[in-house]
């Protein structure tokens, strides 16, 4: 990593990055008085809960003989491209089942890819900072 | 099937990908078809309840196929394989015969369990085909917005066949890659 941005920096573009997200949500339902796709963030929410639950810790590297960290973690997995599948389907179908409105699917869809991948993004720095901070104490 | 220059296979900068991120990646899919097939259904669910301009609607008769694929695939996907391979062992009467009669046992519950899984499995995608014929095509509903729920209950009912395939599969690499790594 070249350029250092200091980790205030990273927070706070990305708490502006998910305020965005939630505005675009809560646009798409105050706009057009259908409170529907507040669902979405509910299931974007939801998304990244199970793999911070069961692959938080890598059990599997410490012993490979029993696989059943290993199930938990598929476990997880699964339950993340569930949700994150559910996240994007949700509001194509209501949608098409006529609860809400064209530019309202597209603009909760955005929103709630954007708040997943802020989410995403900052579990990222944060483990990326543990294992520096792992290395600089053992290095 | 030498890769001595820069253990590469290909001669193009392209590798395979690992088994292990194979796995992840399948299991990642099978989640995703999973969720593919839910909302499928749950589009006929919705469609029937709120813009539905036919008198057929959507009753607890069209539920029942989601929920035998559903209580199948949980059924499949949470036996422990390496169970089924100990009877085959067994049965061999090879390696872990000192414990055979337990094994024996424990092989016949788990393939006997695992039978009624596929069969929850297939009976869901036949019972959505029967629902299919017997509710919309039979009785004349051949035009689209009205058998357009038959047709995404059968849909749904196949992403999720296709989600626990791919499981199963998944499933099935990580053992192989435990196995060899464990020898």
């Amino acid at each position: 990593m070249e350029f250092k941005v200091s980790p205030l920096t990273k927070i706070i573009s990305l708490s502006g990055f998910l305020a965005l997200g939630f505005l675009l949500v809560i646009l798409s339902c105050a706009l057009f008085h259908n409170y529907y796709p507040l669902y979405d963030i509910l299931v974007f929410i939801l998304a990244p809960v199970p793999n911070a639950i069961f692959g938080g810790r890598s059990y599997g590297s410490s012993d490979f003989m029993s696989d059943s960290s290993n199930n938990g973690k598929d476990l997880g997995h699964f339950f993340t491209g569930m949700f994150v599948t559910s996240g994007i389907l949700m509001p194509v179908i209501f949608y098409h089942c006529q609860l809400i409105g064209s530019v309202s699917c597209a603009m909760s869809m955005i929103g709630g890819l954007i708040i997943y991948s802020s989410i995403v993004i900052f579990s990222w720095f944060f483990h990326s900072s543990w294992d520096n901070e792992e290395d600089n104490l053992f290095g | 099937m030498d890769s001595n220059n820069s253990d590469r296979l290909f001669r193009f900068p392209f590798s395979l990908p690992k088994l292990h991120g194979v796995r992840t990646v399948s299991v990642y899919l099978s989640g995703i078809f999973y969720a593919l097939g839910f909302w499928v259904f749950l589009d006929a669910a919705l469609y029937s309840k709120h813009s539905n301009a036919s008198d057929v609607h959507v009753t607890f008769i069209d539920w029942i196929p989601f929920l035998c694929s559903t209580f199948g695939m949980l059924i499949v996907n949470s036996i422990e394989k390496n169970r089924l391979l100990q009877g085959a062992l067994s049965n061999d009467g090879g390696i872990s015969s000192s414990f055979g009669g337990v094994d024996e046992a424990m092989a016949w519950q788990a393939r006997s369990i695992l039978f009624f899984g596929f069969a929850l499995l297939a009976g869901g995608l036949s019972g959505s085909i029967v629902v299919l014929i017997i509710k919309f095509l039979v009785k004349d509903y051949t035009s689209y917005p009205t058998v357009g729920m038959g047709i995404n209950n059968v849909l749904g009912n196949i992403f999720i066949l296709i989600s626990c395939v791919v499981l199963w599969i998944a499933q099935n690499i990580e053992d192989e890659y435990s196995y060899s790594l464990t020898l």
